[in-house]
């Protein structure tokens, strides 16, 4: 599992979320073509595009993780509906340490890890976040902060700055206040506008990102207008993932098949209209997609969840897999965690695949879609992820699907489908 | 979109920047990943400090890829950049 070369042309970094949806309008963010009356130009690191066919059983040179997702901490401010943090939650006491986290960020960097994406919870709610951003650009990785921006103060965002943070996604719940605080379950929508005109004014890269549901898909449009006009070089459109307490709320999460037909028109001509001035990502959602994302670029072969007590995860939502058990950076290196731990290694390559995977094409695109997803639906972490239209179990995902678009039909149609009633959410708790 | 003007000066985006690790092939970091430099890409980005314009850019490749078409490696720097650009990993200025 190398890093291939791409020579002629240069397709997109890797793709956090793995969506290979042909019908996403990301698609198309492949391909920066270098100049080719040149000689040896631009190649390509971090997303060597996958062919079909057979690559290497868990290959003995695994490079990588090309990034790590450091869950610093499961506190946060917001009790967001469609969060992905684990139901039981990691506690205060339970979070590493300062120097423990920097020796995991010096361990990533020696790997070959380019990127920390320093997240929770809310990363903001760790007092040595300053310490920790310069100790990771001190070991040469780019620091990208993924924030709700509630702690955030001028001040700080100085401090943070100057501690050479690259980069910072900030979360926004809805474009009107009143929806986005009921998502949220806490007043928070006037301060992250307020910080995040803060934010456009440091030369730090600036993302928003919103989370679209049924219940906010009626306003993308002032979503991607407020990204517009807050001064942000890219939005991230990202449908909820299910898991943790976004499955819990699945049923008033889902947007209906209506809703995702008029939001990719929305998103594509946004992409058309601000080209070269914002850049729109769009994370398509999975229960809609006719073949499943590649989920964190495949298990063990890209990215690395640390969370917050040290236990490094190949995916958010692994640990709901049964009898598997997740090491510690506290007790074993993190080359070997990545490389040997019997976790990562567990659905890395292609012999834990059952058909229809094994002999698929795709196998190497998608490798199967997302093991806790897999668990979570067909009751079995290896099986075809049931979104996969060709999975045997895929009926059940289509029934989840029709029941929402059933209800919208006899409500009143999807597109302005109403916000939920505040009651109905369960709402994310804060771990003490 | 129309073609970056050959009098504006291109510079790396916020949030982009060379990644400087000595005896480890350039990388260009950005948000959503990495890009890995040689050869007239790296000349390139190295150029896009805000200080040089895009023909300044394009006269230098010239001068140095003599068996190039001039009038491609304009077109084909523009290109390469234009697309950073709607990548928003370069800003004309």
């Amino acid at each position: 599992m190398s890093l291939k070369v791409a020579p002629a042309s240069l397709p997109a970094s890797y793709d956090r979320n793995g969506n290979q949806d042909p019908k996403s309008p990301t698609d198309h963010k492949a391909a920066v073509v270098p100049p080719a009356s040149l000689p040896a130009p631009l190649e390509q690191s971090r997303n060597p595009e996958p062919q079909p066919g057979r690559e290497p059983q868990n290959s003995a040179c695994i490079v990588g993780p090309l990034a790590l997702i450091a869950e610093i901490t499961h506190r946060c401010p917001l009790h967001c509906v469609y969060c992905s943090n684990p139901l039981e939650m990691k506690s205060r006491a339970a979070e590493l340490s300062t120097a423990q986290w920097i020796s995991v960020f010096e361990q990533a960097a020696k790997l070959g890890t380019m990127q920390v994406d320093l997240t929770g919870g809310e990363p903001l709610a760790r007092v040595d976040l300053t310490e920790l951003i310069a100790a990771a650009r001190a070991a040469k990785l780019y620091t990208n902060l993924i924030t709700s921006g509630i702690g955030l103060t001028q001040d700080r965002l100085n401090v943070l700055a100057h501690a050479g943070l690259d980069h910072i996604q900030l979360s926004f719940q809805d474009s009107q206040a009143a929806p986005a605080d009921e998502f949220a379950g806490t007043n928070a929508h006037e301060k992250k506008l307020s910080i995040a005109a803060a934010i456009a004014k440091h030369h730090i890269g600036f993302t928003l990102n919103f989370v679209v549901l049924r219940g906010n898909l009626a306003r993308l449009e002032e979503m991607i207008a407020l990204a517009e006009n807050l001064g942000a070089q890219r939005v991230e459109i990202a449908h909820v993932q299910y898991y943790g307490w976004a499955a819990e709320n699945r049923a008033a999460l889902l947007p209906t098949r209506a809703q995702l037909d008029r939001s990719l028109e929305i998103i594509q001509a946004a992409e058309a209209r601000l080209r070269g001035r914002l850049r729109v990502e769009y994370v398509v959602p999975d229960y809609y997609a006719r073949y499943p994302k590649a989920c964190m670029g495949g298990w063990g072969r890209k990215l690395m969840l640390i969370d917050p007590s040290g236990e490094a995860l190949p995916c958010h939502a692994a640990r709901t897999i049964p009898n598997l058990h997740f090491e510690n950076v506290k007790t074993h290196p993190l080359e070997w965690i990545w490389q040997k731990s019997p976790s990562f290694q567990k659905f890395r390559g292609e012999d834990w695949m059952q058909e229809p995977c094994r002999t698929c094409d795709r196998r190497t695109i998608d490798f199967g879609g997302c093991r806790c997803q897999a668990l979570m639906l067909a009751g079995d972490a290896a099986a075809t992820d049931p979104v996969c239209s060709l999975s045997p179990k895929h009926e059940l995902v289509a029934a989840i699907v029709n029941r929402v678009n059933s209800a919208a039909t006899h409500s009143m149609g999807g597109a302005s489908a109403p916000i939920q009633v505040t009651s109905s959410w369960i709402y994310r708790p804060n771990p003490s | 979109m129309p073609r970056p003007s050959l009098e504006s000066k291109p510079r790396l985006a916020p949030g982009c920047r060379l990644s400087d690790v000595v005896g480890q092939e350039a990388t260009l970091l950005m948000p959503e990943g990495a890009l890995k430099l040689r050869g007239p890409g790296l000349q390139i980005i190295r150029s896009c400090d805000g200080q040089h314009t895009l023909a300044e850019i394009v006269a230098t490749l010239q001068k140095e890829f003599r068996k190039a078409d001039p009038k491609k490696v304009e077109s084909d720097t523009a290109e390469f950049l234009e697309q950073l650009k709607n990548r928003r990993a370069v800003d004309f200025e």
